[in-house]
């Protein structure tokens, strides 16, 4: 599989962050998104007429879309960790990568209106992100009174992993950790999972 | 304008051993951390190199660690190891002020404001922690809501015959923290019953701030 890939997109790190718990080789193909806009070339758009990162190849197959990339990669688990298989934990599961992949995307936008001059109002951003990880924190603190420490079930799903990222990075646009109680110990369990990695701005020890 | 005494920065069981959180009284940044061994700490949010908040390190062992230059400080808040110059012994004067701590009620307690003398630590009978419920209004505009008058940074309401005790920490003339505990022995029904009602509250006092 091959990832076109920018380092400092969370997007892009989600992709990774699932192929390397899953423990699958991705071929990095590094683009310059920032400031280079390459994803916007001529070249790329052939690739992925949205102009957008990232883009996964593999053979003939090619996505652009973030969820349907991050499913093909799951789905590729031989060990298929991360989709469960019961109807209940699945659909929860798809409900928060739902979460993750579409209302979320204010958190990526958030950051890259602060980190990497995307246009944007930073500030409502910033405040709606802050009003989905509350969604998130509640969420959490409910399942921690049934014993489930993560999102969908009592292990780490796709959701998790996709929504780990923008609660990761949100310091990046300024929103703080400390309201979140239940998100700070969901995200420490998280660092714990086999084939963990990093991305900058987050710390590698914890 | 902070008042000299014990403050509810935290649910106990939200700081688990090995690991440090941020908090916020009254404008005062404060890391709260607990070491390997389950003691609480609770510190000025500032290493005193690059001022760095000690929040973001990590806690190895009973020492925590700045996350921007691995800056390590003991328990006493000294300064004791510096990677850059692994064989300095590090001077005294390189130190983060602590402040007074206490655990009860199932909450963690910070003695504000800094270098107040701690006088003896509030004792509440022992309870479960269920959220910290962070609130867009001043304790005030919480306590107005609920009908109920703060004693001793103390909220007491019942609800859904559950009898809560709320800790109270003023974070900002706009902010606050709820630390919502319950009686030992509260059923999951009763607790999700609680955070309900938690969830609501929330909701009508910021609706209320805005309106105003």
């Amino acid at each position: 599989m091959i990832l076109h890939n920018y380092d400092l997109y969370e997007d892009c790190y989600r992709v990774r962050l699932l192929a390397s718990c899953t423990e699958q080789e991705l071929e990095l193909v590094n683009v310059d998104a920032f400031p280079g806009a390459e994803e916007k070339s001529e070249t790329y758009l052939k690739l992925n007429p949205l102009g957008r990162l990232p883009i996964l190849e593999d053979g003939d197959v090619i996505l652009r879309d973030l969820a349907a990339i991050l499913i093909y990669v799951a789905e590729k688990d031989a060990k298929a960790r991360f989709i469960p298989t019961e109807a209940k934990a699945r659909a929860a599961m798809f409900d928060w990568l739902g979460f993750a992949c579409g209302d979320l995307s204010v958190a990526t936008q958030a950051r890259a209106v602060a980190l990497l001059d995307a246009p944007g109002d930073g500030v409502a951003l910033r405040a709606q992100a802050r009003a989905l990880f509350r969604v998130l924190d509640d969420h959490l603190t409910r399942q921690a009174l049934s014993g489930q420490g993560y999102v969908a079930g009592d292990t780490a799903t796709l959701a998790d992993l996709a929504l780990f990222p923008a609660f990761a990075l949100s310091r990046d646009f300024n929103l703080d950790h400390d309201e979140f109680p239940a998100l700070r110990l969901w995200a420490r369990r998280m660092r714990t999972l086999p084939g963990f990695i990093t991305m900058p701005g987050i710390p590698d020890y914890h | 304008m902070t008042q000299s005494g014990w403050v509810p920065v935290a649910l106990s069981a939200m700081i688990e051993a090995g690991t440090s959180a941020g908090v916020v009284v009254d404008g005062a940044e404060i890391v709260v951390w607990r070491d390997i061994s389950g003691k609480a700490h609770a510190w000025e949010d500032r290493c005193p190199h690059r001022g760095m908040k000690m929040s973001f390190g990590f806690v190895r062992g009973d020492h925590i660690a700045c996350l921007y230059h691995g800056w390590e400080y003991d328990e006493s808040g000294n300064c004791q190891y510096i990677p850059a110059h692994p064989d300095l012994e590090v001077p005294k004067s390189i130190c983060i002020s602590r402040y007074g701590v206490a655990e009860t009620g199932g909450m963690i307690w910070a003695h504000v404001p800094l270098g107040s003398e701690a006088g003896a630590a509030p004792e509440l009978a022992e309870a479960e922690g269920l959220r910290s419920l962070y609130v867009d209004a001043s304790v005030a505009a919480v306590a107005s809501a609920l009908g109920s008058d703060v004693s001793g940074s103390m909220l007491t309401v019942s609800t859904a015959d559950v009898a809560l005790s709320i800790g109270v920490q003023p974070i900002s003339d706009t902010q606050c923290a709820l630390h919502v505990t319950v009686p030992m022995g509260t059923s999951v029904e009763e607790k999700n019953a609680v955070l309900d009602w938690c969830e609501a509250l929330r909701r009508q006092v910021e609706n209320s701030e805005a309106m105003a």
